[in-house]
């Protein structure tokens, strides 16, 4: 489903993870305490505290601890018996440093794509794809230990995507980035979510810092739900729309006329076609969007981002009250 | 993320390209894994520095070879100085030293820069993991034993050695050092996964292959003089090199040290075995604790 239209999964879908009574102690500790989460499509921000047993619950996901008790689910199987199938299709860049400082970015990131199953050719075309859309340039033929917090970051996101996952799990990747860092990062993260079309569990220990990339928002507080907000709900209710293509005004306004026939409200704004929640007959998940792309590519532009209509997004919080 | 598939045709900007393609075997990721850390062993595919210690060492374990073989042509001699085995056991020292050198490059890298949670993971389990990391040690070290007692051979042959009475000594002194090499593995992979910093894992491993082994000859001496029966059996299971010259004395390869009979070639056998099944597990442990942290 498309992340782009913020749309919720179709019904009968399988959740991209899903968990039930999920339970974690570390003796008196209780990291997790009966969680039940569910995680759609899109970009999903994991919030909660230092401690409320964010990295906890990725790793239980991803097999690398175990439950004490209760149940989960990724892209529909089961944590306690198809750990091998779910660490196929998912990426993990973890919280703390994981990078060996004597290899290049290059090399680690094309020996990773060998170790998640892609044979050498591909292993090495994609590590040099990846590295380029993380923004890794140059930099990726040197010793990943001169990195600054900033590349390292980088690379460690590059191994999460090299084997191109169905979902990633993004431990606090704005962790010790100065304030440009960060915002690039978090472009990043949305144009995972939104453009490359991989589903994204994405924490922070800072409340207010992810709703903006975030389809979704669960927030964790000493191991129990405290909300789980559907920004995407909100999203599929006006469906508001922002559309940005190659080729000026001209292309702009062309666009604007060929969606309007199609029975969408736009207008210009700036540089952009902004879209109008789409009346009644257009509204069903994923049509508005599918008529922009069918549209785009009848007139032969190029199309250069869809993304919902951040004004949107910002109105929910300050009317739902958020931080 | 089907539509997204869908649109790369129509959006170049986008330019992220998915991956629908075949995703090699578990099969497949070991043997990568496992050759990978055999090179890594020798230093290739690493720095130019860390592949001065493991060739120079190679280099000294061989040249006695080649002198030997030298000699042996020159005076026209039928028989090899020293078995096989006997070669092995000359050459401890270095092999010792190799083992206890390498194994840090493939037990304590991944744990110490914390690697090992981007292993985990991944497909492979952490039990496969280890029992990979630990093949590709074991057959470095075999590698470095093998290579002088293969001049030997190959060597001797050509200077005119019999054939078939190389051979089965030959095969011999192959078998056991594939136990030798799989328990010095086992002892230094463990040693180099516990203390993380390259000098101590090597200290401690030289100190387990290199002084135990002057100690247990000391015990089996000193048991041997006063007719203490048993005593110098038991003390040789204490090192992987008591056992393969005991192994080797047993099994009539020759190594001119220690000296086996009645059950004793199967307990040594069976514990060398053992041990080897311990370390495996315990790697296997230590691996899945540091990469859930
Ligand atoms: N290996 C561990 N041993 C003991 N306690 C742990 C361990 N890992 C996490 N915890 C505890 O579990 C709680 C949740 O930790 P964590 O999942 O790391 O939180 P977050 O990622 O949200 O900061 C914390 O109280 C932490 O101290
Ligand atoms: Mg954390």
């Amino acid at each position: 489903m498309s992340a782009v239209t913020g749309e919720t999964m179709p019904v009968g879908a399988v959740p991209v993870v899903q968990t039930s009574r999920l339970t974690k102690s570390f003796g008196a500790v209780h990291a997790l305490a009966d969680l039940d989460i569910t995680v759609g499509e899109g970009v999903t921000g994991l919030v909660g505290a230092n401690g409320a047993g964010k990295s906890t619950l990725i790793k239980i996901l991803l097999g690398l601890l175990e439950p004490t008790s209760g149940a989960a689910r990724v892209l529909g199987h089961d944590i306690a018996t198809e750990g091998d199938r779910i660490r196929q299709l998912v990426g993990y860049m973890p919280e703390h440093d994981c990078l060996p400082p004597d290899v290049s970015a290059s090399d680690f990131v094309v020996h990773m794509g060998r170790m998640s199953g892609l044979p050498a050719t591909v292993a090495r075309e994609r590590a040099a794809d990846v590295l380029r859309h993380v923004g890794l340039d140059e930099e990726r033929y040197r010793q990943m230990g001169g990195y600054s917090t900033g590349m390292k970051q980088r690379a460690k996101l590059a191994q999460a995507l090299v084997h191109d996952p169905r979902l990633v799990f993004l431990d606090e990747p704005t962790n010790g980035l100065d304030p440009a860092a960060r915002v690039d990062m978090l472009q990043l993260v949305q144009r995972i979510g939104r453009d490359f079309g991989i589903a994204v569990l994405v924490t922070s220990h800072l409340l207010g810092e992810l709703e903006r990339v975030s389809d979704h928002v669960i927030v964790l507080d000493g191991g129990r739900l405290l909300r789980s907000s559907a920004t995407a709900d909100f999203l599929g209710h006006t469906g508001g729309l922002l559309v940005e293509v190659l080729g000026g005004d001209a292309a702009r306004d062309q666009l604007g006329e060929a969606l309007a026939q199609a029975g969408l409200h736009c207008r210009p704004r700036g540089p952009l076609v902004a879209i109008d929640p789409p009346p009644e007959a257009l509204a069903a998940p994923g049509v508005a969007h599918d008529i922009v792309r069918d549209t785009t590519a009848d007139l032969g532009l190029a199309l250069v981002r869809i993304e919902p209509d951040q004004a949107h997004l910002e109105d929910v919080f300050l009317t739902g009250g958020h931080a | 993320m089907s539509q997204m598939s869908d649109r790369t045709g129509v959006i170049h900007d986008l330019g992220y390209r998915g991956y629908a393609g075949q995703r090699e075997s578990t099969a497949a990721l070991v043997r990568h894994l496992f050759l990978t850390g055999l090179r890594h062993a020798y230093g290739l595919g690493r720095s130019g520095r860390s592949k001065v210690l493991p060739f120079l060492l190679l280099g000294f374990s061989v040249l006695p070879a080649v002198i030997v073989v030298g000699v042996v042509t020159f005076i026209d001699a039928d028989s090899l100085p020293l078995s096989y085995a006997a070669y092995t056991s000359q050459l401890q020292m270095l092999t010792s030293l190799f083992a206890a050198a390498q194994a840090p490059v493939l037990f304590s890298r991944d744990l110490r820069h914390r690697s090992i949670v981007l292993y985990l993971a991944r497909p492979l389990s952490a039990a496969l993991f280890a029992l990979t990391r630990w093949a590709s040690l074991a057959v470095a070290i075999l590698a470095f034993a093998l290579l002088p007692i293969l001049v030997l051979y190959v060597g001797g042959l050509l200077a005119g050695l019999d054939v078939s009475e190389q051979t089965p000594d030959f095969l011999k002194a192959v078998v056991l050092q594939v136990l030798l090499a799989s328990l010095l593995a086992t002892i230094t992979g463990v040693l180099a996964s516990v203390a993380l910093r390259r000098g101590f894992a090597v200290v401690a491993s030289i100190v387990v292959l290199i002084v135990a082994v002057g100690v247990v000859l000391i015990v089996q001496g000193v048991a041997d003089f006063e007719g203490i029966a048993h005593v110098g059996e038991v003390a040789g299971l204490f090192s992987p090199w008591t056992i393969h010259n005991g192994l080797a004395e047993s099994w009539d390869a020759g190594s001119a040290i220690g000296d086996l009979d009645g059950a004793w070639p199967a307990v040594y056998v069976v514990t060398a075995l053992g041990l080897v099944a311990a370390g495996l597990a315990l790697l296997a442990a230590r691996f899945t604790k540091v990469g859930a942290r």
